[in-house]
């Protein structure tokens, strides 16, 4: 499906389901989310089910597999813990399952779920997602990001949604020193920042993300279809870099 | 697919013709506490071009964040230069209230000025302080728009406060800059029931969380946390009336089409998107978008929706 001005939307931050707190509109299933993806122009979504982020990931990872089974339009993501409490199975078996339920992507929320983005914390996991280059959905501050990527420098990480003050003079060191940092464009808001980044690094390295419903929809899917960019730039954030980076992560 | 026209229309041409933006709430110049990629002059001036803004009603980075002497000197050579495109909003410093009333003094003999902003999370001073009064009492005097930038929870500048110099000052119309973030039931409530306070969308559209920040707020104290802000303008419209909000960017900071996005892709109807994008603001705005032809002493706002028979 084409969407009205031409240009397919692949969308690498958004959820479904329910929340504890107030949220003026949300899609409360995943037929909701389709729905809203429709009024808002987005084709595909790569999407995380809120029981990862707020009830615990072992109940969310089981919710999101079952609730976007049959929608080809939407592609689950697990969330991730740390190793040392056992609350997720083995590395080994965590990527059989993956494989078979067709996850490609993991997320992680250190805020929410409260651990340290470090080598003391993730070093028996994250060798083997660097070298699997398996993306990495964070949602942390960026001297966190950085504290990570000092350790594993060629980690495949998207980031983003990091509120609205733009960010660039924490975020272009980061670019220029790790290959595999890629952001996601929900949280980059500052004018001309897009055009500014493709001018400067490449458009390889943005994806897009509506960041719903964190953030209003319609907002950065307008932004990119009417950014300054080539047509080739736009059709790689919009779609090409997020199906990149999924098909070139190695399940077992 | 949202059938609205006007999303139609931006999505592919970037612009409307029958709805345009004006732009209540924007800056000028480079800021300090982070990089503006369009805050060169002729760069704000292309995205203007590009998104269909009618108009932008600035207040120079300058005369905010440190030298109000030299900033709004700054804002009045634009304002002068490029009257068709941008309008200005004096700034006031309440720390400084001798320069504060000889600007006063002056304002109705400039052109170009819709009225004052007052910025009291950075200057420290809470809005309802008598260091305000005599900037209020001058905007009341004149019915003249007055920006205040609101945040929940703000010792300075939340909503309730907002609200008290509101119904102190009737004839002053107050915009609440970024909606009093956070505390979003109260603001919009305050806008529903006071006739001279309107909701200000400038940068509302993002879940604000300034603990995913390396260098956390500039503001004093952090602000009221909004995790998740879709279905916001729904609300506003729903509660205070779309005669009620108008269109902010804060340009250079933010995108014009990201704010436009999340007005044309909200769920409401196009006659409330022609209210928010543009409408609210030619009414606010009166004879001032007649250019610089008009005298200040004929600089009269129009007729308040409220006052319309």
């Amino acid at each position: 499906m084409a969407s009205a001005n031409g240009w397919k939307f692949f969308d690498c931050n958004c959820a479904f389901g329910p929340y504890r707190t107030r949220v003026f509109r949300f899609a409360r299933t995943a037929d909701e989310l389709i729905a809203e993806m429709d009024f808002g122009n987005i084709e595909r979504s790569l999407v995380y089910h809120t029981a990862m982020r707020f009830d615990h990931p072992a109940v969310g990872n089981e919710r999101v597999v079952l609730e976007t089974s049959g929608r080809p339009r939407l592609l689950p993501t697990w969330a991730l813990l740390p190793s040392q409490t056992g609350e997720q199975p083995a590395l080994d078996t965590l990527l059989g399952a993956m494989r078979r339920q067709g996850v490609r992507a993991l997320r992680l929320f250190p805020d929410e779920h409260r651990y340290f983005l470090d080598d003391l914390t993730w070093g028996d996991q994250m060798a083997v997602f660097m070298e699997r280059r398996i993306p990495l959905f964070i949602r942390a501050s960026l001297d966190k990001i950085a504290g990570l990527l000092r350790s594993f420098p060629d980690l495949v990480v998207v980031t983003g949604s990091q509120g609205a003050n733009p960010l660039d003079r924490y975020a272009w060191p980061l670019i220029e020193k790790y290959p595999g940092l890629v952001f996601e464009t929900s949280g980059y808001l500052v004018d001309g920042g897009i055009e500014e980044f493709c001018k400067r690094y490449s458009a390889s390295r943005l994806v897009f993300g509506s960041g719903f419903p964190d953030n209003a929809n319609g907002a950065a899917m307008l932004t990119l279809a009417r950014a300054e960019i080539s047509d080739a730039d736009r059709q790689a954030i919009a779609w090409d870099n997020l199906n990149r980076l999924l098909e070139e992560a190695s399940l077992p | 697919m949202n059938p609205s026209p006007i999303a139609r229309e931006y999505l592919e041409h970037g612009s409307s013709a029958t709805c345009p933006i004006i732009d209540m709430h924007g800056h000028l110049g480079p800021f300090y506490g982070c990089y503006l990629p369009s805050s060169p002059l002729e760069r704000m001036r292309h995205r203007l071009r590009r998104c269909g803004v009618r108009r932008i009603i600035c207040s120079h980075h300058s005369a905010l964040a440190c030298d109000a002497q030299r900033g709004n000197a700054l804002m009045q050579e634009v304002v002068h230069d490029y009257p068709d495109e941008f309008l200005g909003y004096w700034v006031v410093n309440p720390n400084d209230p001798d320069t504060t009333a000889r600007d006063l003094r002056g304002f109705e003999q400039r052109t170009g000025f819709v009225g004052l902003k007052f910025w009291p999370d950075y200057h420290l001073v809470p809005v309802n302080s008598p260091k305000y009064a005599p900037a209020l009492e001058f905007a009341d005097a004149l019915g003249l728009l007055v920006l205040v930038h609101t945040f929940g929870e703000s010792p300075f500048d939340a909503p309730a406060l907002l609200a008290e110099v509101g119904e102190r000052y009737p004839r002053a119309r107050f915009l609440m800059g970024h909606s009093g973030y956070g505390e979003w039931e109260l603001s919009v409530a305050i806008a529903r029931d006071l006739p001279n306070v309107y909701l200000d969308l400038t940068s509302v559209f993002q879940a604000l969380d300034f603990a995913q920040m390396p260098g956390g707020s500039l503001m004093p104290r952090a602000p009221a946390l909004s995790p998740h802000v879709n279905g916001l303008v729904e609300y506003m419209v729903e509660t205070a009336g779309s005669h009620k909000v108008v269109f902010g960017s804060d340009l250079p900071w933010y995108s014009q089409h990201y704010h436009a996005g999340a007005v044309l892709f909200a769920h409401i109807t196009d006659e409330a998107r022609h209210d928010i994008l543009h409408r609210n603001a030619e009414r606010l705005l009166g004879t001032h978008l007649q250019g610089p032809a008009v005298s200040p002493a004929d600089r009269q706002p129009a007729i308040r929706r409220e006052e319309q028979p």
